[in-house]
């Protein structure tokens, strides 16, 4: 993307008022997208965004600036403006360039794949999706794929590459009845090629979407108050992203935001919580070769045996955190983002709890077997996700489906009141925004039981 | 590289070589300053330049598109955009606008956008510094922050538009975080143009936001009268306004579809969609309609759904003139400046009307706990509980949950304290209102 020449050249001009550190970061990435409603193509669009991105640290100090223009001249103009933050003079230069090179399994280039065969998958899904029930009206189908390519040298002497296929499948199922409305979706999504779709099974994933819709239409109001709940398998591991993980990252952490400041070394989760943030996982939706600074990414043991190990953390969190080491956590959406500590395939390892007992000995409360996104505000823990599909549990039996359920609580807590955890652990994809924009990451878990949370809703009798 | 000019003239000459009936290009470009000042340093500093042309090509009755930044290649992004007109399947007319006149609109002046960056930072400074020498519970500021933008579109096409705007905007953003017997609580306050140069009706604003939450516990589960503030109606509001998108409305998604001239709110209600309304003015659309003021919903009963060109010969009706679209995205439907009216109470006088029941000042987690196609909502809020209409305590831990049409047929109250959420894309306001019930989740 950039001769080497330059890029030092970038660096040290970056680096000229006095910076301790100098990055550029350039991105040329490629998007194909279609839209489809009841199996016809509505929309196909197509998507180049390049740019470059040069940064500057004089220690916690930091000056970011970017440009779509990739011209030579425009990137060195581009490190002047970076380097007009900082007020002093040069005292480092940039060290010469240790080769890193990743990327992910490319079998099946998306440049080789046909609008034709991208709307093949998505009719067959829609059609399924459709066919399950005629109380479904409308089905909408959406695929992406993404092919990213970036770089990024720094004036440690680092300069890494990576390629980063993503590709990701959406049907969602709207059914319809008497004025009321409920939807129900499947979308799974890799950081793989397109051969990712030999393994994907449409009719299923279509049938998964509609028949959630469809129990959802005919389930009355969840009841609300604070009972027991079970989190099934998969992206109910969202509630360890929400509650806990996006108060270790270094953006909180760093500058005393986080309930978790100061716990390395405690117990912040019940003793048989287990929890990993994996970067290196071939194929998965969230992994990364190297981070968005150059580091390799890698396998973090969060909490273990409910102690917590480590911090999520990008250099210039390091520097706020009193060196804490580096953890290939460093993550923007694009060039048009400075890097911060974010997630990648977040997840509650295996316990050793049976899955039946969970249900069996857990009285009165919730099962919920779909969730859906959700929110934390790190400073206070108080997070929030909502349930997409849930069942009422009477006596350890599931007796009803119920809809329009919320999770709520404060994350020092919910961690504490884990007190089963089975084994089984399902990635899932989701889209997580943060500082440094939205970037892809899984949550997965093996099904877990909260013994306490609040359930919102509109408080429905059973 | 090309400049636009030239990329624009390629492109245009390779579609029609294609055999294309007509092409656009909107092509935006952007300049933005911002810096964050913390612990007394500047903390953040950033300078952007970005810039995209995305086409659009009608190619045998169907749309196509395709977008660079990268401006090298015209024939290349052509094929693109033809290629994906060739894909679709929609049977939609989507009829492109032709040249066309415009009012001329002008938004508020403001002194922020003259400022040196310098000068910018040592605002930004002075805003943290005030902030913690204000109260003694200030404990730091998670941002204090000041952005300016300047960002250009402009939108031609084969049929002779050429319609050009450039909007100047300038931002502050002041995050407190407040602490009260070893308890943490935060608010975030923003102020666009002449507005954030009142420091002190900022901070004033935050310190009021953040001590309020103090002394929090949960209400017990019920129903409660309930009265939604401004900004939290105003987050409710755009998270729902997809359903007032005659395209959600055409593609099935909406459970307003065919509701145009019934009652779906209270009286009480209007909900204003103004393109001129003077804070953010704007003379036409994402493609190139004049821009039309309308009541969606007059005194409860919905008029108009909102439509762009599309939508609205799909319809036989005249574009509302709300087409929107991202940078890189192709025409759909967005609101322009969206608000509920203001009525006559004002915010003390509308906690005398609640008499007993709760404020919610806050709700969370929007993008999970609401659904725009059911009108479903469950969310995570805080609040202030009203008895005999005095607020005496702080309320957190809850969640309200409702239906958003049952819930605006249960507006009892509107008060006069309109005020917009945070200006991104389309801006949506609310003042406060009251609602009869609504289900609350707590202890």
């Amino acid at each position: 993307m950039i001769k080497q020449s330059i890029a030092e050249a970038v660096l040290n001009e970056a680096l000229k008022t006095g910076g301790d550190y100098s990055e550029l970061f350039m991105q040329d990435s490629e998007f194909n997208t279609i839209q489809t409603v009841n199996g016809h193509v509505e929309q196909a669009s197509y998507q180049r965004k390049a740019g470059a991105g040069v940064r500057v640290l004089k220690g916690t100090r930091c000056a970011y600036a970017y440009t779509a223009d990739t011209s030579d001249e425009a990137i060195m103009e581009t490190a002047r403006a970076a380097a007009a933050a900082i007020d002093g003079v040069a005292e480092f230069e940039t060290k010469s360039f240790e080769y890193r090179k990743g990327g992910a399994p490319y079998e099946r280039r998306f440049g080789t794949v046909t609008n034709d065969e991208r709307v093949a998958l998505l009719r067959e899904g829609s059609e399924a999706a459709k066919a399950y029930s005629d109380e479904i009206t409308q089905v909408v189908g959406r695929y992406l794929d993404a092919d990213h390519r970036i770089m990024v040298c720094n004036s440690n002497g680092i300069w890494a590459e990576d390629r980063r296929p993503r590709t990701r499948i959406f049907i969602q199922s709207v059914a319809m009845k008497d004025g009321v409305a409920q939807t129900g979706a499947a979308s799974p999504g890799r950081g793989m090629g397109f051969e990712f779709y030999r393994g994907v099974d449409m009719k299923e994933l279509g049938r998964k979407a509609s028949k959630q819709a469809v129990t959802m239409l005919h389930a009355p109001e969840c009841p609300a108050g604070a009972v027991p709940v079970v989190i099934e398998s998969g992206f109910g591991g969202v509630i360890l992203h929400e509650a806990c993980v996006h108060g270790l990252e270094a953006t909180s952490v760093g500058r005393g935001n986080s309930v978790f400041c100061g716990k390395l070394g405690q117990r912040i989760a019940s003793p048989i919580v287990n929890a990993v943030d994996d970067g290196t996982l071939p194929g998965e939706w969230g992994s990364i070769a190297y981070d968005d600074e150059g580091t390799p990414s890698q396998r973090n043991l969060l909490i273990e045996n409910g102690i917590l190990k480590t911090y999520l953390v990008d250099l210039l969190g390091s520097r706020r955190m009193d060196g804490h080491p580096l953890t290939g956590s460093s993550r923007r959406e694009d060039y048009t983002y400075a890097p911060t500590s974010r997630m990648t395939n977040t997840f509650f390892a295996d316990g050793k709890d049976d899955p039946e007992e969970m249900i069996r000995t857990m009285g009165e409360g919730l099962f919920a077997a779909k969730m859906g996104g959700g929110s934390v505000n790190p400073l206070t823990g108080e997070f929030n996700f909502a349930v997409s599909e849930g069942y009422w549990v009477r006596d350890g039996k599931i007796i009803s489906p119920v809809r329009g359920a919320t999770l709520i609580g404060m994350g020092a807590d919910v961690l504490m009141k884990i007190d089963r955890i089975g084994s089984g652990i399902v990635l899932e994809p989701g889209m997580c925004g943060s500082l440094s924009g939205s970037v892809p990451t899984n949550v997965g878990q093996p099904r877990i039981r909260v013994s306490e949370m609040t359930v919102g809703g509109k408080g429905g009798k059973l | 590289m090309l400049s636009f000019e030239e990329y624009k003239a390629l492109a245009f000459e390779a579609a029609t070589k294609k055999g294309c009936s007509a092409a656009e290009v909107y092509f935006t470009d952007g300049e933005q300053f911002s810096a964050n000042v913390l612990g007394g340093q500047l903390d953040e500093y950033s300078v952007e330049h970005s810039f995209g042309l995305n086409l659009r090509v009608q190619f045998d009755g169907k749309d196509g598109y395709a977008y660079t930044e990268v401006l090298d290649d015209p024939e290349a992004l052509v094929e693109r955009a033809v290629d994906n007109a060739r894909s679709s399947e929609s049977p939609d007319v989507h009829p492109m606008q032709g040249k066309c006149e415009y009012e001329k609109v002008a938004p508020p002046e403001t002194k922020v956008i003259k400022m040196s960056p310098a000068e910018k930072i040592a605002y930004a400074a002075e805003l943290e510094k005030q902030f913690l020498a204000s109260d003694p519970r200030a404990k730091r500021a998670q941002y204090s922050a000041i952005q300016t933008a300047k960002n250009t579109v402009r939108l031609h096409n084969t049929l002779g538009l050429e319609a050009d705007t450039t909007r100047e905007s300038a931002f502050a953003i002041l995050g407190t975080i407040l602490e009260q017997d070893g308890v943490l609580r935060d608010a975030f306050v923003v102020k666009e143009g002449d507005e954030l140069l009142d420091k002190d009706a900022m901070i004033k604003e935050g310190i009021e936001k953040t001590v309020e939450q103090f002394g929090a516990s949960p209400v017990p589960s019920g129903e409660y009268r309930v009265m939604i503030r401004n900004e939290a109606m105003a987050s409710m509001l755009a998270a729902f306004s997809s359903m007032f998108s005659a395209d959600s409305a055409q593609k099935g998604l909406s459970l307003l579809a065919g509701m145009e001239g019934k009652a779906i709110a209270a009286e009480c209600v209007t909900l204003m969609d103004d393109p001129f309304y003077a804070e953010n003015p704007r003379a036409f659309d994402a493609e190139g309609v004049p821009s039309v003021t309308k009541k969606v919903i007059e005194n409860g009963v919905l008029t108009t759904l909102l439509h762009n060109l599309k939508t609205a010969a799909k319809a036989g009706v005249a574009s509302t003139s709300n087409a929107g679209r991202s940078a890189s995205g192709p025409v759909g439907v967005s609101p322009s400046n969206f608000f509920i009216k203001k009525g006559e109470a004002s915010y003390e006088e509308m906690i005398k009307k609640l008499e007993n029941g709760l404020i919610i000042t806050d709700v969370s987690g929007l993008h999970a706990g609401l659904n725009p196609v059911s009108g479903d909502f469950s969310l995570i809020a805080k609040g202030l509980l009203v008895k005999d209409g005095e607020i005496v305590r702080s309320v957190d831990q809850i969640t309200v949950a409702g239906n958003f049409i049952t819930m605006m047929k249960a507006v009892t109250a509107v008060g006069a304290d309109l005020k917009f959420g945070m200006p991104m894309g389309a801006r949506v306001g609310s003042p406060s209102v009251i609602v009869e019930k609504l289900m609350v989740s707590g202890s």
